[in-house]
């Protein structure tokens, strides 16, 4: 009796995000250019990647003004074994903090599978990015080892 | 209060949510003539995680809101939001935490899709009332026509607070429908989406924030020589039962402003408010809120609409800003716009929207959930020098960037995703007994014996008694329509090829109020208010432990006529 009294529903909402001003001016530059370009705020002393409108901490207004990397050093990652339903990945990947030289803060991303590479915090990584860019984050593929 | 600051209103922002709030929180800041590091805490307002499709939008909208580093909290009570977000911030200052407070209030409703009602349909009881298919606007339909008849309201009376609105809007420069040349016939023109409720009686979607600057007496004073004063704040919560109230009067506003005045020492609020923002969702949501602010009698604020008593320069101005209806409802953010227009109308710098004179104490409220929060605030000049009433400059010159739609559609870097949340409710106790109830073609209700209630839709307990309730007591399966609509749309705007006819009726029986059913086997035109009706079943093996039991009421055998 208490199983078929339950009620099934949903919640019918999707959504469409627009990336912003900031986002969007950091994706033009991907796409268009293949630079990585941020925000500094000079009296704060903090860049920011991607570019921002305004700085957090003051919020002064901000501009896309400085461009970071390409090349960054690996600050933090990890190595995931399941999905989000706890389902086993056919294999395992690993996602990485990078933060890009010039920049203050780190962008979140696929470190690239690479035979022989066991990431540790402070590798020199490189951003790798796809020939046929739509001005998204999925534009770069991922950081890989950076040579020598 | 010190500062304030918003954006432009628009219907699809390019800006992000946060963007949205630093542009507000900066504006307010610069109003003040301060900078964040003099701010000690942030209160933010939003309207429910759904619309901006962003789980935990507090947290999210935290940065741009300026709360990087300092004690920050989310308020959320509904619509009601953006006018108790400055309450929030007013305690916050008036507990001694804080000196000086930022409040933020954001929405960015064009994110969800199709439709932000979608976000809605969960407000309704999952188990009692949603497998009825309601939407949004049945419950402002609803209230909107129990409202009407039973003051014998012309809907061309309502009407004319869109009118006066939109073209109040027409002066703000961060008005999205703002019209100058609207007319009350546009209005009962426009499309009909849940009779009584027009196109143009409801407020737009809308995307945008707004920000204030609260500060401690001693600190005002020395940042402006021109405070506005927070005299005094309310807010009250009906039941969630909403079909058991008299929709006519919402009397939960009414005990909010009466908190409101009694602190702000208001004892004839018809004489010492000299400018008003009620709540304007819809045109009838005015005169609503007007009555329960005890600014009018009951039934008689729309004849004063009429008769230009609360025009820009009647004798109580209501929503100069042009509210909801003209500038827009970004939920949280239209609230708080209302709190930022009365600090501009107080120091007479509202510029072309100024109310003529010298108002020196003014009210804003807000309204939501599920037709259940009242939230109140009452400020003034304290009769001090704030109220220069000069034809200034208006210190706002919003910015928000305003996508069409084709752009919006095909913005660069955009990202679509379906949120897929889907739920098993289990009824509970009570309602499971009612549901088993149904399922053997009988209506059962709980009693309080404290109150001696009998109530339907049944519950556990008595949230008036707040004790268990004790008994079940077996109610008729007639009764008679509260009140209904003649619903044309579906929650997503879809048009429906015949119309859907909600209704509360109140079963012989119980001791008040009704619950929500869908009326059949009757034309639209002859339906009414106070008509019998009773309950369709379905078959007795077709049923299955669901208010779908009752296939839906039509009028009484007795009531079929000759």
């Amino acid at each position: 009796m208490t199983d078929d009294r339950r009620i099934d529903g949903t919640l019918p909402v999707a959504f469409r995000y627009t990336p912003g001003l900031g986002n969007g001016a950091f994706f033009a530059s991907l796409r268009d250019e293949g630079t990585f370009v941020g925000s500094r705020c000079s009296s704060c002393d903090v860049t920011y990647l991607p570019a921002r409108v305004f700085c957090e901490r003051c919020l002064a207004e901000l501009r896309p003004d400085t461009t970071c990397g390409p090349g960054g050093t690996l600050t933090s990652w990890t190595t995931l074994h399941v999905d989000v339903d706890d389902e086993p990945l056919p294999a395992p990947e690993r996602y990485g903090l990078v933060r890009l030289d010039g920049a203050d803060t780190v962008l979140l991303h696929r470190l690239l599978p690479e035979d022989g590479w066991d990431p540790a915090i402070g590798d020199r990584v490189v951003p790798v990015l796809r020939s046929d860019r739509e001005g998204r984050i999925g534009d770069l593929e991922g950081f890989s080892r950076a040579a020598g | 209060m010190v500062g304030a600051g918003m954006t432009r209103f628009v219907r699809r922002a390019q800006e992000t949510g946060k963007e949205l709030s630093a542009i507000a929180a900066r504006a307010a800041l610069e109003s003040a003539g301060i900078g964040l590091d003099r701010v000690d805490a942030v209160c933010l307002g939003s309207a429910p995680d759904a619309f901006d499709g962003v789980h935990r939008k507090g947290d999210y909208l935290a940065d741009g809101a300026g709360a990087w580093g300092k004690p920050f909290l989310r308020a959320y009570v509904g619509g009601g939001t953006g006018v108790f977000t400055p309450i929030q911030g007013w305690y916050t200052v008036a507990s001694g935490m804080a000196d000086v407070v930022l409040c933020v209030a954001e929405e960015k409703m064009s994110s969800c899709q199709p439709h932000p009602q979608g976000a809605f349909l969960t407000i309704f009881d999952n188990v009692i009332e949603r497998p009825l298919g309601p939407n949004l606007l049945w419950i402002f339909a609803l209230e909107m026509n129990r409202y009407m008849s039973t003051y014998g309201l012309d809907k061309r009376d309502i009407a004319s607070v869109a009118v006066k609105n939109k073209r109040n809007a027409a002066d703000h420069p961060a008005a999205l429908l703002g019209q100058a040349d609207i007319t009350t016939d546009d209005v009962l023109a426009s499309e009909v989406l849940a009779w009584p409720v027009q196109r143009l009686d409801v407020s737009p979607i809308s995307d945008g924030a707004v920000a204030l600057v609260l500060a401690a007496e001693d600190v005002a004073a020395t940042l402006t020589d021109r405070p506005v004063w927070i005299q005094g704040v309310g807010w009250n919560l009906d039941t969630t039962y909403w079909t058991n109230r008299d929709l006519v009067y919402p009397e939960y506003v009414e005990h909010a402003a009466r908190m409101a005045y009694d602190m702000a020492g208001v004892t004839e609020p018809r004489k010492q408010i000299h400018v008003a923002e009620p709540y304007d969702p819809f045109d009838y949501k005015e005169l609503h809120h007007l009555e329960g602010l005890l600014l009018f009698d009951k039934g008689m604020a729309p004849e004063a609409a009429r008769d230009g008593v609360t025009a820009r320069d009647g004798d109580l101005p209501c929503c100069p800003s042009g509210g909801l209806l003209g500038v827009g409802n970004p939920i949280a953010a239209a609230g708080l716009m209302k709190i930022a227009e009365l600090f501009w109308q107080l120091r007479g710098e509202a510029g072309a929207r100024q109310v003529p004179g010298t108002p020196e104490r003014g009210l804003a409220q807000a309204w939501g959930d599920l037709m259940q929060v009242g939230t109140v605030v009452v400020m003034g000049t304290d009769g001090g020098p704030a109220t220069t009433a000069t034809a200034t400059t208006p210190p706002l010159a919003p910015t928000a960037t305003s996508l069409s739609d084709p752009e919006f559609l095909t913005a660069s870097g955009a990202v679509d995703t379906a949120f897929d949340g889907r739920y098993r409710w289990d009824p509970g106790a009570a309602a499971g007994a009612f549901l088993d109830g149904l399922r053997e073609g009988r209506i059962r209700a709980t009693t309080c014996s404290a109150c001696g209630r009998i109530l339907v839709p049944p519950r556990a307990f008595c949230e008036r008694c707040f004790r268990p309730t004790d008994g079940w007591a077996d109610v008729a399966d007639t009764g008679s329509v509260e009140t209904f609509s003649l619903c044309r749309i579906t929650w997503d705007m879809r048009q429906l090829d015949d119309p859907e006819i909600p209704a509360v009726i109140r079963l012989d029986g119980t001791s008040e109020g009704g619950f929500l059913h869908l009326l059949g086997d009757v034309d639209p035109d002859d339906v009414r208010i106070g008509m019998r009706v009773e309950a369709v079943w379905r078959p007795e093996g077709e049923r299955e432990g669901s208010i779908l039991d009752i296939a839906h009421f039509r009028p009484a055998a007795q009531d079929a006529g000759p």
